[in-house]
Order: C-alpha cells, then structure tokens, then sequence
C-alpha cells in the first residue's frame, strides 16, 4: 500500500522532473528562463512551503559529505535554495519522509538516453547504500529558507525600476 | 644627419647568430647583391629551411662577408629605402576608408608587412585602425564577434598562416553562425616556413565563412579587401577571408591608386509592397510588430519610429540578444489586447514576415564537401523561430531592417490626422497595459529571487539582482551569454539599448564569453559605455590572456566570475550517465570539474596586471565589490571580481 503510494510519488515527481532540462550550449535564440515581453514567464511555482517533519535517522553532518560527492549541490544548490530544482519552500512529496526519498533515488528513470540529459540521475544500490541515503536525506531535511523577511533594497529598486519613465 | 655611432655589438657574432635564422640569409642576401635566391637554396641544403633556431650549424661565412667584416665595405652612402610607398599602406588605406576601427592579431609573420603598416601608416599612425594585441587567435576573432554584435559593424582580425586559421577557426565557425560580419586577413608567406602556408588557406575555413578570396596582385588585394567589408556587413552577414601574399604586402605599389569605396546597397520591399504594408498596418485596429535582431542601431531606432507612428504594440528579442526593439519602450509588451489584427514580423513570424536572406542560400558555393553543418543543411531553418504559416502568413525574403524606412515613409505618409490620434490613444493603452504586465512580472521574479538570496555560496539572482541599481542609470553593455549563469538578466533588468545584451555563443562553444567581453569592450571603450562579463569559469579558462588585452588597452570591463568550479553542464551530463550504468554516482565531477585545486581567478587577473578582488563567497560582501567593480570600469579599468556562487 505504502509501495503504491510512493510508486505515484515518485511517477508524478518523475514527470516533473523530466520537464525541466537545461538545454547545454544554446544557441542564440534559447534562453535560461523566459523574460518580459512575451517570451514566457519564470517557472511555475510547485511544491509546499511546508517543510516535512517525519522522522530522521541519518546523520546530517556525514550527509553534507555525501551531498557533495554525489553531486546533488549541481542540481539542487548547496543549500537546496537553488537551481533548477530546489527543496526549500518546494518540498515534494518524494522528500516527505525516508522510505519515499529511497524509492525516489533507486527509482528514479536509468533508461540510456539518445541525447545529453540533466535529468536527475538513478542511485541505485550498488552505488549508493540505504545508509548512505538516510544520511543524505538528514542532511536535507536540516535545510532552512535563506530568504530574506523584506525585500533587500536591490530588488525593491528593481520593482521601482519599472515606474520609471522611459529614457531614450 | 647624425654621424653614425661605431657600433658596440661584435659584429661576427651577430652575422654568425644571424645566418642561423632563415632571415639572415635573405638579410646577408640583400647586404652583399646575393640574389636571395641562392641563400634560399642554401637554406634548402641546411635541411627544411625552417627557421630551427641551433638545429644546424651557421654555414662558413662568405667572401663578401669577411671583406665587410674586416671593414673593406662602406656601407650605402644614400639612405635609399628599398620600399618607398609598400602596398600594405594601401591595405591599411582601404581598411580606413572601410571604418575599420581595430585591427586585433597575435603578431605573426606573414603579415609583418600590414602590421608595420597598421602601426606606422597614417595620421595619426596606429588609430583608426588600432593594432589590439591577442594573446591567441581564438581571442582576436571573437573580440571580432563581440564588437560586431555591440556595434552592427565590423572590425578585422590578422591569422597567421595556417596556424592561425587553425587558432582562430572556432571562432569564425561561431561567428558564421552567428550571421556577424568579421573583416579577416590571413597572412601567406610561401617562402619562410613551410608548415605555415597552404596552397589554398581558406579551403579550411571555406564552409563557414561567407566570402573568402587569394588576391595575386597588389589592385586585386585592394579590391579583395573592399568587396570582404562589403560581403561581410551585407545580408546574410558573416565572416569573410582575404588571403594576403607577404609578397604584396611588401611590395613597392608605385602609382597604384586606392579605388574609391563605394559602401553598400542593401535593398528591402520594393515601394508597392511597402506601400501594401503599410496600408495594412495602417488600417488595423490593433497592429502588432514582432522585432527580432535587426542589423544595426539605425535599424532599432526605425524600428521604434514605426511603432510610435503606429501606436502599435511590440516584442522584442533584446532579452535574449542584441539589435532589438528597446524592452522598458512602454510599447514593449503584449499591449492592451492580445488579438492583433495584423502583425508585422522583423526577422520574425507575423501576417507578414520580412526575413533577410539565409545562411543556407549560399551553402552551395561555400560548402565544398557538403558537410552541411547542423542547423545550416539545405532544409533547416536556422535563426529565430519559424515563419508562421496559418491565416494567410506571408514570408517575404527581403532585409527587414533594410525595409522598414520605405515602410515608415509609406506610413506617414497615410497616416491622416484621425488616424493619428487613434495611434496615440492606442499607445497610451497599450503603455498602461505593458506597465501593469511588467510589474506582474517584475513581482514574480522579485519573489523567485528572494530564494537563497542570503546562501552561501551566492546565488546567481543576487549577482544580478545586486548590479542592477549600479548600472542601471549608466551605459552598459552586458557582452556574456548568461544563459548558464540562470538568465537573470531576461527578468530583472531593462534591455533598453542595441547591445544591452549580446546574446550567446553562436554555435554554442565555450571559451567565447571572456574574449566577447572584450571585444564589447573595444567598442564600449570608444563610446563612453561599461561591459559588464558575468563569466563562467570553465569558459574563462580558454584563452585568459584575453585579459591581458583588456588591461594593456584600458578596455572598461567589469569581469565578475560565475565560479562554480565546473564545466557544469557537463558534471550533470555524466553524473547522469553514471546512473544510467548504475555505477559511480559519486565520480562524475571526473572530468567535469575545476577543483582541487581551485582556480583563483583575482589571482590569474594579477598575473596580468587586472585589478581585482575575492574570492567572494558571502552575500552580504557582494554589493560593495560590484561598486567598486563598476567605478574602476567607469574610469576605465578593467577589473576582475571572483565570486564563488551555486552551481546555477
């Protein structure tokens, strides 16, 4: 039952995920993100702002370590606020307790791609141990917004930005 | 006339050191009547003559020598020179005549004779065009690029001999797929070494680049070098190649005279279809212009003229890449309704859709073994997205930039006063409506920002978001594809000039960013304006005595690295191929990673002589290092800024 659930997890992050790809050396007429003016808007938001708070039995302090060495920090920011897909008031629910984020990583899709992909990679057992994963996932659960309570004087001059006439 | 000083110098040693150098033999030739022939020949029987400096022993000298040696030889009373007006002047001449402002080469040989004229030709010598040192050839052609992207001109870069081609081929391969006019000269020196000279050096290069030529006079060379400015800024634009003969260069031109240099002609819409558009234009309710990259800043600024004349609304391409509709023109945006009846596209889709002619048009003569490069084969449409073909489109093979001043004639001259004052009212709706939406949006990326905002290693909105009140009542350009960097820029700043971002590589390949930057740089230098490079640091590491460059000339670029100690891109590709194997998911920054050691880039700055600071890797210090960054380059300073920050 538990299986099935996490299955749909994992089957909805898996669709999310493999949306968003960043496309290597583009090309003069791709962009990271779409801008004003009708090329497109950012992202759309996803996740909860609501951070899980299931029991952790891992070990944060080796599971930095290991966020670092399995190179999560690349997708995922160093401090899970960054990226293409950050944790930090986006938290899914393959991230809501430890069997789903097991079953997220040994899940995840290994089929061999025709083309380069910055899809999130499979961990399976043999390279990664169950322990290992706990640590890991100690280490994100220990993640805290660093966003600031107001807004920094240089977005807030960006806002006024647009209030600003027009100069030639 | 001074007396000439009894030289210091042990003679004998310096004819024994000479004679070794290939260019002994031709300076003993000339010294003593020897034809240069047979000192050739006897380079030849030294092995290769190359110039390999103490592989072979200096041949005995000759009885000509020694009778100098020993002072039995005056030396020529008259001071004669051998070349009184040398060819390469009349290059230079025409390169001035052409508005070539810089010239940028890493010194080679077999151009020795326009670089001497390059720096001595002229009043003043050396400016117009100025001789821009690079450290590499792949720097010296995509400073080129850059500049051309800046400006909507061309500048020229020298190659040395097939080396040099070889250097520098990346960089026009980026540039052709860039569609950007590059003025290039590769030397030829058939006579000196060998493994330098080709019978045919452009066949290297011939599949990307629009025009190439091999002049075998000193007239042709003239009329080569015109008609290389003339293929390269005309559409479709791109790089072009003259080969120049050493022996050219440096031959006596006599009364040759310079031909008169008659600049292009681009043609657009002929005057009944202006006419047809606009009346279209005219006549819609609620017209709508799709500006895409035009050629030149005249370009954009009769661009903006027609929406004004129209009311109509616009979107613009100058989030994503240079000569574009001004982004914060309060006709910039989806106006105040989206149903537009008509639609004039620029190098983009609409109604009608004014698209300047291909790259691929002229494939069949420049690709000579049909490679068919991706995105340039017969059947690709490359360059901004495809023309529409529902309700009627039209696509018109015609240089919409060259079409748009019969069009705004065409529209002024239909524009009653009624009309007029619908097109006002139209626009102030439309302003109102654009505000309203930037601000939505402005809201939405302001909130994105705020995310990490205070992490540590910083993130890449903070960079962006930090600079923006500290450039934005100056006038920047920001010259480095930022795509990598998160794009920021498409959603926190106003794009309001021509080259207020420059766009990407071309044809996607590392090491363009840094020379690109100073490339924007030469262009900014001359006209008041700052660059600022937000550069990655696997794309740095290319060629960085391109910062060299940019400290020797006082070029004003802000370089602020986006150091993320990896090729990233690429530490996520094979981090996902060892998942794929299911083996070593914690070894793909194998190869794809700067680390261990970590490059320090205020350091490899220094070593060029660059002011700069870091690493940087707490936020809050972030702001006071862009101020002083932006200062030091609105004095002129280069300056170099390390700042370590996420991974994207």
């Amino acid at each position: 039952m538990k299986l099935n659930v996490t299955r749909l997890a994992i089957g909805v992050a898996a669709i999310a995920l493999s949306a968003t790809t960043l496309n290597a050396q583009q090309g003069p007429a791709a962009a990271g993100r779409g801008g004003r003016g009708g090329r497109g808007g950012p992202a759309p938001y996803y996740g909860s702002k609501e951070a899980p708070t299931s029991p952790v039995s891992g070990n944060a302090v080796n599971g930095k370590k290991l966020y670092y060495q399995y190179a999560c920090y690349s997708c995922h920011g160093y401090t899970g606020e960054t990226g293409a897909r950050p944790f930090v008031n986006h938290w899914t629910a393959n991230l809501a307790n430890e069997a789903s984020f097991m079953a997220f990583l040994r899940g995840r899709a290994d089929a061999h791609p025709a083309r380069p992909s910055t899809s999130m990679p499979n961990f399976a057992a043999n390279t990664i141990t169950d322990a290992q994963v706990k640590d890991i996932y100690a280490y994100i659960r220990t993640f805290k917004s660093h966003a600031p309570a107001t807004t920094p004087p240089a977005l807030a001059e960006i806002l006024k930005s647009a209030d600003k006439p027009y100069k030639r | 006339m001074a007396k000439p000083k009894k030289l210091a110098v042990n003679r004998r040693g310096f004819l024994k050191g000479a004679a070794t150098a290939a260019a002994g033999a031709g300076a003993a030739a000339l010294a003593n009547g020897v034809p240069v022939a047979a000192a050739e020949a006897a380079l030849q029987q030294r092995g290769g003559g190359a110039a390999r400096q103490g592989d072979a022993p200096a041949p005995p000298p000759t009885p000509e020598q020694i009778q100098r040696d020993a002072g039995n030889v005056r030396p020529p009373s008259s001071t004669a020179r051998a070349v009184i007006r040398p060819a390469s002047d009349l290059m230079v001449q025409v390169l001035k005549d052409v508005g070539i402002e810089y010239v940028a080469a890493n010194p080679g040989s077999s151009f020795e004779g326009l670089q001497e004229s390059v720096i001595n030709y002229g009043n003043p010598p050396n400016k117009m065009p100025e001789f821009i040192t690079a450290l590499h050839e792949e720097s010296a052609v995509t400073m080129a690029h850059g500049y051309a992207k800046a400006t909507g001109r061309p500048m020229c870069a020298m190659l040395h001999g097939t080396i040099g081609v070889q250097h520098g081929a990346m960089s026009i391969y980026q540039a052709y797929y860039d569609r950007t006019p590059v003025l290039l000269i590769a030397g030829l020196d058939k006579g000196f070494i060998p493994a330098h000279s080709a019978r045919d050096m452009a066949g290297m290069v011939r599949s990307f680049t629009k025009w190439d030529a091999q002049p075998k006079t000193v007239e042709e060379a003239l009329v080569a070098l015109q008609r290389a400015y003339h293929e390269a800024v005309t559409p479709p634009m791109g790089p072009t190649l003259v080969v120049m003969d050493i022996d050219l260069q440096k031959e006596e031109a006599r009364d040759v005279k310079v031909p008169a240099y008659k600049p292009p002609t681009i043609t657009g819409v002929d005057s009944s279809t202006a006419r047809e558009i606009a009346t279209s234009l005219v006549a819609a309710q609620n017209p709508h212009i799709n500006v895409g990259r035009l050629r030149t800043p005249e370009g954009v600024a009769q661009a903006v003229q027609l929406a004004e004349l129209l009311g109509a609304s616009t979107s613009s391409t100058a989030t994503i890449g240079p000569m574009s509709f001004p982004q914060g023109h309060p006709l910039c945006g989806p106006g105040a309704s989206t149903t537009y009846d008509y639609t004039l596209g620029l190098e983009m889709g609409g109604t009608v859709s004014l698209r300047g002619p291909d790259l691929k048009t002229i494939l069949k003569t420049r690709d000579p073994y049909d490679i068919g490069f991706g995105g340039l084969a017969q059947g690709v449409r490359f360059g901004g997205p495809p023309a529409t073909s529902e309700n009627g489109a039209r696509v018109i093979d015609v240089d919409a930039e060259a079409s748009l001043a019969p069009i705004v004639e065409q529209v002024r001259m239909q524009m009653t006063p009624e009309k007029q004052r619908l097109a006002q009212e139209r626009a102030a709706k439309h302003a109102e409506a654009n505000h309203a939406a930037r601000v939505a949006a402005l809201r939405a990326a302001i909130d994105r920002a705020k995310e990490g905002w205070d992490a540590s290693p910083i993130s890449t909105a903070r960079i962006y978001a930090e600079l923006w009140p500290l450039i934005e009542n100056e006038d920047w350009c920001f010259s480095s594809p930022s795509a990598f960097s998160g794009g920021h820029n498409a959603q926190l700043w106003l794009h309001n000039k021509p080259y207020s971002y420059l766009g990407g590589q071309g044809a996607g390949g590392m090491g363009y960013g840094a020379p690109a930057s100073v490339g924007a740089g030469l262009a900014a230098r001359a006209r008041g304006r700052f660059v600022v490079n937000i550069q990655t640091d696997g794309d740095m590491n290319y060629a960085p005595g391109v910062l060299w460059t940019a400290q020797h000339h006082q070029l004003p670029v802000l370089t602020i690295m986006h150091n993320n100690r990896a090729w990233h891109q690429e530490l996520m590709f094979v981090e996902y191929m060892c998942g794929v194997r299911g083996r070593g998911t914690d070894r793909g920054w194998i190869g794809t990673s700067l680390r261990d050691p970590f490059i320090d880039y205020k350091m490899m700055a220094a070593a060029y002589g660059m002011p700069g600071e870091g690493p940087i890797s707490d936020p809050a210090m972030l702001s006071a290092a862009l101020k002083r960054g932006v200062a030091s380059v609105k004095k002129g300073q280069p300056y170099m800024i390390d700042v370590i920050t996420q991974p994207r």
